[in-house]
């Protein structure tokens, strides 16, 4: 299941906020492995530098310093497009606060990462495969009776579970979720989590999931805590690295 | 693919967009319709003043007019180069002229008018004279004489007056007057004169009384708008009135040619009308046979005007330079009739010109509010533009939902623009007379704009190039807020409050 690299690694990773003359040092120097099927939990307190981490592994952001391999290719510092196509094709996003496009329908809302990839008459080619997929997308995720519904008629979980279905349109490698129970209740906090272990039980997905929740830790492979902007610890499994994760796998 | 869905829901469902397409479509629709109102009324000009002018007019730089123009066009005719290009000349003699009748409450009006002696078989052949009249319109050879009808009516008005003027005679009305107070001495005493039955030296001239001839006149055409005139009624409804009819009498009173200038008049039937829907000429115009004209004002074989029509209006620099080289001497002008029109024509096209710029910044404007409008929806879409760039759309892609969302604006605002432009030019008399109903006033009043309708003409081009021209604003005044949406950082967007 797993290579001798990691799928994605993180090395003296700088980054630093300058607002007119307040400087803020989010992260000091963050070294982060993550192994293929992963699911790993970063967790720290409000402020620690959890999402920017995020941010930069899914090359939403780029560093100050360090650098970000995925499987041995540095990509923080790609062109630009390059780095979009990262963002449509190898990783997917989960947020907080679902950011599902409130124009479009669930089904719509699904299909975007589709539409970014491909152009008109690519998608013109392709439409009923792409729709075809994408319903059975939001079936694993419990929301088929909700396809044409837009995000302001879903309760906070059906929207969660239309921005996990979302990111997993276009398969990517890496799943990255950054606080995905944060604004739900237990019960659609437990739903969503099940689905995520399922997700990287079932399929082998990669999931980066940042959270300052303890209790939704209990499922993940591996545990991390942020401090001061650096790894501090490994608060579960035996060692931080990669390799002995993927052997307690 | 995103970025039209995107544009298409952005138009749906964004109202402040449809203020953007008002008002690109108000402006395109502005711009058509005074367009085609202007190409119209230039058209229009240009034809009618072309069919009553002619191609080329020598004119006589003296109201005494040039000698022998029989000769002069026998002349013209001896040069092959002219006797080929030209296909027929006609003979005029204009004069300042007052004209006398008596309206439809018996009373003798007088106006000034321009009297045009014309030969009518030459002057029918030169160009559409004979399509301005309103009865001979359709005859092939209109002429001066009196058909039956209209012989019948004048010697029944005549009858009439004669009657009238027997039975006034007869029983002379005997003012009664009370002298008002204050009276000055001298108007007093034409007072008690009148009460004493003695006739009093008018302070006013009396009228002239129309010369009494035992012959049936010559014929003549009267303007349209000299013959009638418009008044409104309590209903509020424009009617037109006819104050001349055919077969009634009229006089001319103008000068005789030569060192002394004596008054000259004589009587006319009125035989037809000049319909060419130009007020300058449908008010001020009198024709009436040429050689009439000639014998009255005592300048037989004396003309003040040949016109001339060409086979090919191409040519008409050449045969122009030409005549006015075979008559340099003989105090004749020579012009083609754009010549002659120049100020009038070219006025008309600098306030078009003038109207198009002043117009294209009314859409200019329109493409400010875009600019506003654009940014606040960029503003409002902030999180909208993280998310997208978080699912890997590029800022190309960003940009160009916005410029494409500008572009859509312009396409359907112009699209609207365009009908409603195009609606009101077609009904634009409709339009014009709703609104005179509404304010009791005429926008478009003929005697001041030369014709009694609006004329349209719808450039096709005109149209395209407005319609581009809006387009190209919508897009240009989306690129700014487009730029800013490109250039947003996706975390920053997404953390956007």
């Amino acid at each position: 299941m797993h290579g001798t690299m990691p799928l994605l690694s993180a090395l003296n990773l700088k980054k630093t906020y300058v607002k007119h003359a307040n400087r803020i040092e989010v992260l000091r120097g963050l070294d982060l492995d993550v192994a293929e099927g992963e699911f790993l939990a970063v967790i720290g307190n409000s402020g620690s530098g959890k999402s920017t981490m995020l941010h930069l592994l899914g090359t939403l952001d780029q560093p100050d310093d360090g650098c970000i391999h995925l499987e041995g290719r540095r990509i923080d510092n790609l062109p630009a497009h390059e780095r979009d196509q990262l963002r449509n094709r190898t990783f997917g996003f989960i947020f907080q606060f679902y950011h599902l496009l409130p124009e479009l329908s669930t089904l719509e809302n699904v299909l975007a990462p589709a539409m970014i990839t491909h152009g008109v008459w690519s998608w013109w080619a392709n439409r009923r495969d792409l729709r075809r997929q994408a319903t059975e997308m939001i079936e694993r995720v419990g929301l088929s009776h909700r396809l044409t519904h837009k995000p302001k008629e879903l309760s906070g979980g059906e929207m969660q579970r239309a921005a996990i279905a979302r990111a997993l349109i276009n398969r990517p490698r890496v799943l990255l979720a950054d606080e995905p129970t944060g604004n739900l209740d237990t019960a659609n906090g437990q739903h969503v989590m099940k689905l995520l272990r399922d997700l990287n039980q079932q399929e082998g997905l990669t999931i980066v999931m940042v959270t300052h929740n303890l209790d939704l830790v209990h499922d993940t492979d591996r545990v991390v805590r942020i401090t001061d902007g650096r790894i501090e610890q490994a608060e579960k499994g035996l060692t931080p690295t990669f390799a002995s994760v993927g052997a307690d796998k | 693919m995103y970025k039209l869905l995107l544009c298409w829901r952005y138009l749906k469902t964004r109202y402040l967009a449809f203020a953007c397409i008002i008002s690109v479509m108000l402006g395109v629709a502005t711009l058509i319709v005074v367009n085609s109102v202007m190409n119209g009324f230039s058209t229009k000009l240009r034809t009618l003043l072309h069919s009553v002018i002619g191609d080329v007019a020598m004119e006589s730089q003296s109201a005494e007019g040039f000698v022998d123009p029989v000769g002069k066009i026998a002349r013209i005719r001896k040069d092959p180069y002219l006797n080929e290009q030209i296909e027929s000349m006609a003979i005029t003699l204009d004069a300042f002229a007052m004209l006398q009748y008596r309206n439809p409450y018996g009373e003798i009006a007088t106006r000034v008018v321009r009297v045009t002696g014309v030969e009518m078989k030459s002057r029918t052949e030169v160009g559409g004279f004979h399509k301005n009249l309103a009865r001979q319109k359709s005859e092939a050879m209109p002429s001066f004489d009196l058909p039956k009808e209209i012989r019948a009516a004048y010697e029944e008005g005549e009858r009439q007056l004669r009657l009238q003027q027997e039975l006034q005679q007869k029983d002379p009305p005997m003012p009664k007057f009370d002298p008002p107070v204050g009276i000055p001495d001298d108007v007093l005493k034409i007072f008690n004169d009148a009460k004493k039955g003695q006739p009093a030296p008018a302070p006013i001239p009396a009228p002239m009384l129309t010369p009494q001839v035992a012959r049936v006149p010559q014929g003549a055409i009267v303007g349209h708008l000299i013959a009638h005139f418009k008044y409104r009624g309590d209903d509020g409804v424009i009617t037109e009135k006819c104050a001349i009819r055919e077969g009634d009498r009229i006089v001319l009173t103008t000068v005789s040619s030569g060192e002394k200038l004596t008054p000259v008049y004589d009587s006319f039937v009125v035989v037809d009308y000049f319909q060419s829907q130009m007020s300058e000429y449908d008010g001020n115009c009198v024709f009436v046979p040429l050689e009439h004209l000639q014998t009255l004002r005592g300048m037989d074989n004396r003309a003040t005007n040949i016109l001339i029509k060409l086979k090919n209006y191409g040519e008409a620099k050449n045969v122009k330079d030409k005549l006015a080289g075979m008559f340099q001497d003989h105090g004749i002008n020579v012009n083609t009739w754009e010549e002659k029109q120049g100020p009038l024509l070219r006025a008309i096209e600098i306030e078009k010109s003038i109207l198009n710029i002043l117009l294209f910044m009314i859409i200019a404007v329109a493409g400010f509010g875009i600019l506003a409008i654009f940014s606040m929806i960029v503003s409002e879409k902030t999180r909208d533009i993280g998310i997208l760039k978080a699912l890997g759309a590029s800022s190309g892609g960003v940009m160009q939902i916005f410029l494409s969302y500008g572009l859509l604006l312009g396409v359907v605002g112009s699209l609207c623009g365009t009908i409603l432009g195009l609606t009101i030019t077609w009904n634009i008399n409709a339009v014009e007379n709703f609104i005179a109903m509404l304010t009791g006033s005429h926008v478009f009043a003929g005697d001041i704009y030369y014709f009694n309708e609006i004329p349209t003409d719808v450039n096709t081009t005109a149209v395209v190039i407005v319609n581009l021209g809006a387009i190209a604003i919508a897009v240009v005044f989306s690129i700014i807020p487009a730029l800013r949406a490109a250039m947003l950082h996706p975390v920053q967007a997404l953390r956007y409050e």
